[in-house]
């Protein structure tokens, strides 16, 4: 047998139609495959998608769907002042509705959290003991934020509490009061709370930015005649924007869903007066507190996901 | 233009566990080409660290012209770096990186992109302004990196093995590119690299580096023909030279089952005459005078393998040592010889292999191509 023939069997062999036999083996066997995996999600996620959007349109008597109402339950719950609470906004009277609080965290609690971050990992980058001091920012959040919220219940108690002890010390005696209880304070007691939790998020996140940056770009432009703060702005900070995207999404995706540390300070009703109500709080008290409003439970809770879910494909599709 | 002196400039890490430099004196002068040379580890980086103000002395002090510059920032001191890696901004595009020294001293855009496109033509890469680094082959990066070094015209221009990451074909053309480069622009430079092929063809003195220590600051030609001491010696040249290592004995150096060379042949100047021992010395009446005869000790005699010639049959005359041929290797320009001495292999570089393995050869040298080392390494000759 020639080269040639050997050549002409080669080609022979890919121009018949097994290629397209393997290919349609290998397509059924990624389908079983996934089949245990999609059920989980179409069960645990698609589904409950799925029926409360369509269950936001009906009405509902406690569990029970009835009929079909069109944008009432929509309605009813966006003009709710649990969810916006328009006249107190404009007084900045607590509360100021669910939705108002939850962007309220968005606006104090990211920023802060991912820039005190940062900011501690720049600190920590070239220190003795780094790792002791970061496992301790980190440890925070490694706490279930329930248990963070009871912890800050101490921190603010007016007796035993160790903020208004502090106060005490140094002399600001009349700013002594239960901070998770006074309406006007409240909020921002819990959003201090938050960031010390998620800044030792972002500290870890960006801590592994930077010690993957080559530490020959910044000698570079130390000899290329740049200062710390030209070194930060024009080459760090956009070498771990990619990082700083992350931080801030999940962030945002983290106060969006916040329950847990208000419920803690507030039980169900998210503060007195409902004074830091959030969105995730109002789901729970319309689904499962009398009066139960399954449809409004809905509503808000689609109205979390629509916050939500674009942030989350933007980082799962981020390269 | 600037001349650099080092004086007594050590350099400890882990508060004094590891000493990366001891000790180093040294003078760069206006416009010299300088290269340090020597194997990893040998703290020829950290002294190049140690002139850009990237790393500060524990000791000793560094003057740029009569400016005493240690202490200082490696921007106040005017210096331009070249990485190993390059270090190219990955965020910026091309222009950026070159303009960038220029942007951080605050030069108005349009003087930066007329000076960007200067030094982008000067290189040979205007075609690349546009394009992030990550788009570059490693010899554009390499140009790109030499441009942002030279932008802003530094008095002093440090290179950290440049061109260690480029394939063999690229190094040469990059060599003979920088070696222009520098001529044209005539700034003074200085080089760190492990190749000594590098070192010998660029530089105007080469510094060889030891273990922290300077060995030998020559010009190429000088340390091929006159290493100082038997490391050097043993680091420069391919193969580098050969050490006999014997006994000095009575005037001559024994090779034991070798044979003996005569000392007075090979010592034209001799070392330090030894008062106290210099008792009539054997052997020609002549030389008596230079040669303290009756000093004994280790001694290594270094021969560079193409100035070895090999004969089958013994010499009557000339320095001869006996050994047995171990492998021939015919690399095409000329043919090495491996040769068992006693139990040591030295190379012998011939124009045609007609030795076979096992067979008894004889090598002989000239006095002129001898090198005697003490056993402190020193050369002595």
């Amino acid at each position: 047998m020639s080269l040639r023939d050997h050549f002409d069997a080669v080609t022979a062999d890919t121009d018949r139609a097994d290629g397209l036999a393997v290919d349609r083996d290998k397509a059924i066997a990624i389908a079983v495959f996934l089949i245990p995996g999609l059920t989980l999600f179409t069960i645990f996620s698609v589904a409950p998608i799925v029926y409360s959007a369509i269950g936001s349109f009906y009405s509902w008597d406690t569990f029970t769907m009835e009929h079909f109402v069109g944008f009432d339950n929509w309605i009813r719950s966006l003009t709710d002042p649990l969810i916006v609470n328009w006249s107190n906004m404009r007084e900045f009277q607590y509360p100021m509705g669910a939705l108002t609080h939850n962007l309220l965290w968005v606006v104090l609690h990211v920023p802060a959290s991912t820039f005190l971050g940062l900011a501690l990992a720049l600190l920590f980058a070239d220190l003795k003991g780094r790792r002791i001091l970061r496992s301790m920012v980190f440890a925070g959040f490694t706490v279930p934020p329930i248990v963070i919220g009871l912890v800050l219940m101490f921190v603010y108690d007016p007796q035993a509490g160790i903020f208004n002890e502090f106060l005490r010390v140094i002399g600001q005696g009349h700013l002594v009061r239960n901070w998770t209880q006074s309406p006007q304070v409240a909020i921002y007691a819990l959003i201090a709370g938050g960031i010390w939790v998620h800044t030792g998020f972002s500290m870890l996140l960006y801590s592994s930015a930077l010690s993957a940056i080559d530490p020959s770009l910044i000698e570079s432009a130390k000899v290329d005649g740049a200062n710390a703060w030209r070194r930060f702005w024009d080459i760090i900070w956009p070498l771990v924007k990619p990082v700083t995207a992350v931080v801030v999404i999940m962030g945002i995706i983290w106060v969006m869903r916040m329950f847990d540390i208000v419920y803690a300070a507030g039980g169900a009703a998210g503060g007195p007066n409902h004074a830091y109500s959030v969105l995730g709080i109002e789901v729970y008290r319309a689904a499962f507190r009398p009066q139960i409003d399954y449809g409004m439970a809905m509503v808000v809770a689609l109205l979390q996901l629509f916050i939500v879910a674009p942030l989350a494909l933007y980082i799962a599709r981020m390269r | 233009m600037t001349s650099i002196v080092m004086e007594d400039v050590s350099k400890y890490f882990d508060g004094g566990q590891t000493i990366a430099n001891y000790r180093l004196t040294l003078e760069v002068v206006d416009g010299e080409f300088l290269v340090f040379l020597g194997p990893s580890g040998c703290g020829k980086t950290t002294a190049l660290r140690l002139i850009a103000g990237l790393e500060q002395p524990s000791e000793g002090v560094i003057y740029f012209d009569d400016e005493r510059v240690d202490g200082r920032s490696p921007s106040s001191r005017n210096v331009a770096m070249v990485f190993q890696n390059y270090a190219l901004y990955p965020h910026m595009t091309v222009a950026e990186n070159i303009g960038y020294p220029l942007r951080v001293r605050g030069v108005p855009p349009d003087e930066r992109d007329r000076k960007v496109e200067e030094v982008t033509t000067l290189l040979h890469i205007e075609d690349q302004v546009g394009k992030k680094p990550a788009a570059l082959s490693g010899g554009q990066r390499q140009r790109v990196a030499l441009a942002r070094a030279i932008i802003r015209e530094p008095s002093v221009f440090l290179l950290d093995e440049p061109l260690s990451n480029l394939d063999a074909k690229l190094r040469q053309e990059m060599r003979v590119e920088l070696k222009r480069l520098q001529n044209e622009l005539d700034i003074t430079t200085v080089y760190v690299t492990h190749n000594q092929e590098e070192a010998m063809s660029m530089a105007d003195r080469v510094v060889v580096m030891n273990r922290g220590t300077i060995q030998q600051v020559a010009p190429p030609q000088e340390l091929y023909e006159r290493p100082r001491t038997a490391w050097v010696a043993r680091f420069i040249g391919s193969p580098p030279m050969n050490l006999f290592e014997g006994t000095r004995r009575n005037g001559s150096i024994d090779f034991g089952e070798a044979g003996a060379v005569e000392l007075d042949d090979v010592l034209r100047v001799g070392d330090t005459v030894d008062d106290e021992g210099s008792t009539a010395a054997p052997g020609d009446g002549d030389t008596a005078s230079v040669v303290t005869s009756d000093v004994q000790g280790e001694v290594a005699l270094g021969v560079r393998p193409e100035d070895l010639t090999i004969t089958t049959s013994r010499p009557t005359a000339g320095n001869v040592i006996e050994g047995r041929v171990d492998t021939v290797e015919p690399l095409g320009e000329y043919v090495l010889v491996n040769v068992t001495v006693n139990d040591q292999l030295v190379n012998a570089k011939l124009a045609d292999g007609t030795v076979s393995r096992d067979e008894r050869v004889y090598l002989t040298f000239d006095d002129d191509d001898a090198y005697l080392y003490d056993e402190n390494g020193e050369l002595v000759n």
